[in-house]
């Protein structure tokens, strides 16, 4: 039986984006953990405290234990030497509000808790069903909820850190993000398709709301200090939104295109990346890919437009990353084996960066033998480029047939309604010429025609 | 344009779509901003308010040929129904079967619509939230069960017993006016069918 062009499109197209969102999620990774300076590169964890020398903490997933295998995961034994080479990158890590936990999701499908407070500590690797792309900790700091590829939600107990995940939620679309609003009331989660789903976290089957509006992927989310019944989101669109959370009720957009320098490209939709706050919540700072500059919003509550833009900072070269440590200050991570990290301070009414600072030093120097280690091609690479909408369309070549087709049929019956319309034409003719005695042509002639 | 009858013939198209695949429609980025004009042009002529506008209240999803829709829409004139089917050709259909069922028979078939999505995706972008009811049918018992099982154990949704649907008449109208329900008559097979009512959340504090 003949399958339809449909049926053969996906075949062929599924198995390719399937490959597609193998790839890793930020190929490093920067953020801080009290005074602890956390980085990501690969499949290394690295923590440098930023103030005092202290030995620095790194936790490499590639010599992570394994799951155990099942008797199930030997009869899928044809798996076993691809699963040998996957790497073992780490895709995603979050820190708890108060700086006291981490926990990293990795490529080999492990969720890693550390608790940080003294001293480091992996206190439990526990392992997930498919591979995920963020995490986030209640603000009670009771629980890690983690958002996979396959749309799900899952929560792993932090109380009990050999407890085994359970599903929470789940959906059709792939979750890029997922955050909590400040009273742990409600889990927020953004997915490939553009949606944001509100769910009610002690009943997570029970939506609140969606808010609806963004075009492309949702990347970033942040549940803004200043406004916390309020949500900030960032898309591959372009834009960062401001909606109201309970409702789903989109309350303002920004265009980040309006950022943009005059020599880049104007038809290249800017992707937010990343979409930061600072302690205070005074700054909101937003890193698109591929963009040379951080700009900046602040939320002003009072105003109809409360996402006001506040300032654009030019930076030497892309940034790979952003993150505010405890004090307020922005870091900057680029790729540039010179200078690694820009640390600005806002003073004066601008952002001014921090020269030679002793913290940066630091923190250089015990991470330049992990980036090392990392491959150029890696280090740069942003795997939801790939989630851009394709604009193949399987409609246009079905509707240009189906025109085809009527066309055919049309000329058909107008060739059918001619030849009648002359047979008839020609059997009056030829009955009055009959009733005449002469007549110019024969009934047999017809046949001819 | 084409007003003639569509004939089936030309829109045949195997049974089963990959939801998960990613197919381009053109769905609204969200309910606010779904121009339902296009679709039921009758009902939102100029000078509606906001108020008066008719709002989609049946949604068939998976509405393959449009018999469900083709059937229902002479028995609830004032009320709007949208077909969802995610397969490119017999969406197509039923777009071309009611525009020529609009126009050979003036002021009917004029609450019926259907568009091309996947609905497993793309349903809240319709779609306000709303308490209503959900009719299933099926003339395979695992799927039923199935479906049984999924609605039951949800905390959203209880199942409506037989006594609460004796003046419903959409109940005995789904097994017969589909493609497939017509098929499963002709084979002799038995449908099953299975309603849920949505229910505010029993859990909530």
């Amino acid at each position: 039986m003949l399958r339809s062009l449909t049926q053969i499109f996906c075949d062929a197209v599924v198995p390719m984006l399937k490959r597609a969102y193998r790839q890793t999620a930020m190929a490093a990774a920067i953020g801080f953990c009290g005074d602890w300076c956390l980085l990501s590169c690969g499949s290394k964890l690295l923590a440098v405290h930023s103030k005092q020398s202290r030995d620095s903490y790194v936790f490499d997933c590639s010599i992570a234990e394994k799951k155990a295998k099942t008797a199930k995961d030997d009869s899928d034994s044809n798996k076993g030497a691809s699963e040998d080479t996957k790497s073992d990158d780490i895709l995603a890590f979050t820190v708890s509000p108060s700086g006291k936990l981490v926990a990293l999701a990795d490529n080999c499908k492990r969720v890693v808790l550390f608790h940080c407070e003294h001293s480091w500590k992996c206190v439990s690797i526990r392992f997930v069903v498919r591979k995920c792309t963020a995490l986030v900790f209640t603000n009670a700091e009771d629980e890690l909820l983690v958002a996979d590829k396959s749309g799900d939600v899952y929560s792993f107990s932090v109380v009990e850190p050999q407890r085994e995940g359970e599903l929470k939620m789940g959906q059709l679309s792939m979750l890029l993000n997922i955050t909590l609003s400040l009273d742990d009331n409600y889990i927020i989660t953004a997915d490939c398709e553009g949606k944001i789903r509100v769910s009610h976290r002690r009943s997570p089957y029970n939506i609140q709301s969606f808010c609806l509006g963004h075009n492309e992927f949702v990347t970033a989310l942040l549940v803004p200090l200043a406004g916390c019944q309020f949500l900030l989101s960032g898309s591959g669109d372009g834009t960062v939104k401001l909606w109201d959370i309970e409702s789903g009720c989109r309350l303002h957009s920004c265009d980040l295109n309006i950022f943009k320098e005059t020599e880049t490209k104007l038809n290249e939709k800017p992707t937010v990346c990343r979409i930061i706050s600072s302690p205070d919540g005074s700054h909101i700072g937003v890193l698109c890919s591929r963009v040379p500059t951080i700009q900046f919003l602040t939320l002003q509550l009072m105003v109809k437009d409360k996402l006001v833009p506040h300032s654009v900072l030019t930076l030497p070269h892309c940034p790979l990353d952003i993150a505010f440590d405890s004090e307020g200050k922005l870091w900057v991570m680029m790729d540039c084996s010179d200078k690694m990290f820009n640390v600005y301070t806002h003073k004066d009414g601008e952002w001014q960066c921090n020269a030679q600072s002793l913290e940066v030093s630091r923190i250089t120097e015990a991470f330049n033998p992990v980036w090392e280690t990392v491959e150029t091609s890696t280090r740069t690479k942003l795997w939801f480029e790939h989630l851009h909408k394709r604009s193949y369309d399987n409609v246009a070549m079905y509707m240009q047939k189906k025109e085809q087709r009527l066309k055919e049929q049309q000329l058909k019956r107008a060739k059918l309604q001619r030849t009648n319309n002359n047979k008839k034409a020609r059997k009056e003719t030829s009955m009055k010429e009959d009733q005449s005695s002469s007549s110019t042509r024969k009934p047999d002639d017809w046949q001819k025609e | 344009m084409e007003v003639s009858m569509p004939q089936k013939r030309y829109y045949r198209q195997r049974a089963h779509s990959n939801p998960m695949a990613h197919h381009s429609f053109e769905n609204p980025v969200c309910p606010e901003e779904m121009d339902w004009s296009q679709l039921y042009p009758d009902f939102f002529t100029e000078g509606v308010s906001d108020k008066e506008m008719s709002r989609v209240e049946f949604a068939d999803i998976g509405c393959g040929y449009g018999g469900l829709l083709v059937e229902l829409s002479p028995l609830f004139p004032d009320k709007l129904m949208l077909g969802m089917e995610i397969r490119v050709k017999v969406s197509d259909y039923v777009q071309d079967r009611i525009k020529s069922l609009r126009a050979s028979q003036p002021g009917s078939y004029q609450n019926i619509a259907c568009i091309r999505s996947n609905a497993m995706k793309f349903l809240p972008n319709f779609f306000f939230k709303g308490q209503g009811l959900v009719y299933t049918i099926t003339d395979v018992e695992e799927v039923h069960v199935w479906m049984v099982k999924h609605f039951t154990e949800h905390p959203l949704f209880t199942r409506v017993p037989d006594e609460e649907l004796v003046d419903d008449i959409i109940p005995g109208r789904l097994g017969s006016c589909t493609e497939e329900g017509k098929k499963v008559q002709r084979n002799g097979g038995q449908n099953f069918l299975a309603i849920f009512r949505r229910i505010d959340d029993p859990n909530q504090d």
